[in-house]
């Protein structure tokens, strides 16, 4: 059990900068999710951490020890992989006591771990299975158990999930993380699905293009983003961006959309002063815009007008995809909402949950905690 | 009609075949001569197939397609320097010395073979043994041997006909009558024999078995699917 440390980390392959001064701490015994787009690095920040690859640049420690040049053997960790790298050869059982019988174990305590890490993920009756013979949900729980028996001090998944069927997703989701309390140890995870990050992690870390561009608790990172990008990252469907002018009347703030105008709150306007007459982005998430009719108490409520292009019942909710002149956004509002494509309707933004960003840093304008 | 062929059974042709000629003699030599002549060459070209599939080393790509590119080398090229060589380390007319002879001439292709296909395993089979504390030598026993079971019959079977068959390098490098293998033997008889058929089929035949044999053997062992399960899909 130890905490991970990132210090100035860099990798290249050839020309492409994959990772980008990576600095990064990870305290004992969390579930750290490191999510972003393809090609991020965020693989590759974990390959470094595994020892498969060397970092060109920087540190990276687990617990106080520097283990830059340690090979990967020696690094107290074990790895799940995307494709779960079974042992075709081998039984499961003897899949998950390969590494143990490699690192001399004594037999009755690589026995008592198999049994123990079957037990834990329910697989007790496929030990003498080979892996052709398995599911692919049984596959990946023999690659978590043959992590488990390593009783490492962190645990390094691949985009786990990635291979399993949505249905088997979501059950998949909830026993990680029930695996995760019950063992305790810190669990590093990669993955490009914002839903696994923010359902499972209790740190997020959100990569883009090499570069770490924010870290956070899964509800920090959804309220207060520290740009566009995280912005537009986290959270499903994704925030609605608008590219408005801010301006003054005599009841304070407002922003000017062309095709709308809504006020700033009192309490957000501090830093917007600044921008005054200057033109910024605006965001605004899907589920902080609501029909007239089924407004929740307590939200700041600006009236807008768009036109309803395409509508999608989910059952629960009602998705309106609209424009406003040219601009397509998305509204999630409550399923008895009346909408047909086509239609000019009246919506309300909850401007208590509005996002202000410069337009050329695409940084946040709101107070956030680094 | 003239046509008519008395038609018995026998196994005599056989019989004095092996017992007169020397033919029993000279098939221990083709198994002495084959059996190392391919075991050898399939133990070298694994072991350089694994360091050329796997492992980074300076000049690995031009050694790789240095060793490759002598499959165009052709043997009659090559028979007056080798046994050159061969005489200058005594090892004309010795076992050892066709041993190394063929090992040599099957070994370009082998690691070519052994090679891709090694290559062809998922790298993350491979990482995630080294992940588990395996060391190369450990990687390659239990891993990347017991996967590869197709691809070393194949090539088994390969170089096994292909000495067996061997006559050139036979005629060329061991010179010895007690050492003759059967093409040798079987050769030899052509002319000593000339048109008695009965006896140089029946030396055909007999020199067929083997080859047969572990064709049919080995071939249960091209089963496709070995690493189906190991990876997704």
């Amino acid at each position: 059990m130890a905490e991970v440390r990132f210090e100035n980390v860099n990798k290249r392959f050839g020309q492409t900068i994959a990772v980008k001064d990576f600095n990064l701490e990870i305290p004992d015994k969390e579930f750290v999710v490191l999510v972003g787009p393809s090609g991020c690095g965020k693989t590759t920040v974990l390959r470094l951490l595994s020892g498969l690859e060397e970092p060109d640049e920087g540190k990276i420690y687990i617990g106080q020890r520097l283990i830059n040049n340690v090979p990967p053997r020696d690094r107290d960790i074990a790895m799940v992989f995307q494709s779960y790298a079974l042992y075709p050869h081998m039984s499961v059982h003897d899949n998950m006591a390969f590494g143990l019988s490699l690192r001399k174990t004594p037999k009755p305590e690589i026995e008592r771990r198999v049994k123990e890490a079957a037990r834990i993920l329910g697989i007790e009756e496929l030990l003498k299975r080979k892996p052709r013979q398995l599911s692919g949900g049984q596959r990946q729980r023999v690659a978590l158990g043959r992590a488990i028996v390593r009783e490492p001090a962190a645990f390094l998944l691949d985009e786990p999930l990635s291979n399993l069927d949505a249905k088997l997703r979501v059950q998949t989701r909830a026993e990680l993380s029930k695996l995760h309390q019950r063992l305790g140890t810190t669990f590093i995870y990669v993955t490009h699905d914002q839903v696994e990050a923010m359902t499972m992690a209790t740190v997020i870390a959100v990569m883009n293009k090499g570069i770490l561009q924010q870290v956070g608790k899964p509800q920090y990172l959804y309220e207060r983003p520290v740009n566009v990008f995280v912005a537009g990252f986290i959270g499903s469907p994704a925030m609605n961006f608008f590219d408005v002018t801010v301006k003054g009347n005599q009841d304070g703030l407002y922003l000017d959309a062309g095709t709308f105008q809504v006020p700033v709150p009192v309490e957000r306007d501090g830093i917007l002063h600044k921008y005054l007459d200057k033109k910024i982005i605006f965001g605004i998430r899907p589920e902080d815009i609501s029909s007239p009719k089924y407004i929740a108490p307590g939200i700041i409520a600006s009236p807008i007008r768009a036109k309803v292009d395409v509508t999608e019942l989910m059952g629960n909710e009602f998705y309106l995809h609209l424009l406003t002149g040219d601009t397509p956004f998305l509204a999630r509002v409550d399923a008895r909402t009346e909408a047909r494509p086509g239609q000019d309707i009246e919506l309300v933004f909850n401007m208590a949950k509005m996002h202000a960003f410069d337009a050329e840093t695409e940084i946040t304008l709101s107070p956030v905690d680094t | 009609m003239a046509f008519q062929t008395p038609f018995k059974f026998t196994l005599d042709n056989y019989s004095s075949v092996i017992s007169q000629n020397g033919m029993g003699r000279s098939f221990l030599n083709s198994l002495i001569i084959t059996i190392p002549g391919t075991v050898i060459p399939i133990l070298v070209a694994s072991f350089a197939g694994f360091a050329f599939a796997w492992m980074k080393f300076p000049g690995r790509n031009f050694l790789f397609i240095f060793l490759v590119a002598l499959i165009v080398v052709p043997i009659q090229a090559t028979l007056i320097p080798v046994l050159r060589l061969l005489a200058d380390a005594h090892l004309v007319g010795t076992f050892p010395g066709i041993w190394l002879a063929h090992t040599a001439y099957g070994l370009p292709f082998a690691i070519f073979l052994l090679t891709s296909f090694f290559g062809s395993l998922p790298k993350e089979l491979l990482e995630s043994a080294y992940l588990d504390g395996a060391s190369n030598m450990r990687v390659f026993f239990r891993l990347i041997l017991p996967l590869s079971v197709p691809a070393i019959a194949s090539l088994a079977i390969f170089q096994f006909l292909w000495v067996w068959n061997d006559l050139l390098v036979a005629l060329v490098y061991l010179q010895t009558p007690s050492k003759a293998p059967m093409t040798l033997t079987i050769s030899n008889l052509v002319s000593s024999y000339g048109t008695q058929w009965q006896l140089l089929t029946a030396a055909a035949f007999i020199s067929m078995i083997l080859p047969l044999i572990v064709f049919f053997a080995l071939q249960r062992y091209f089963v496709e699917g070995i690493t189906a399960g190991a990876v997704k899909g």
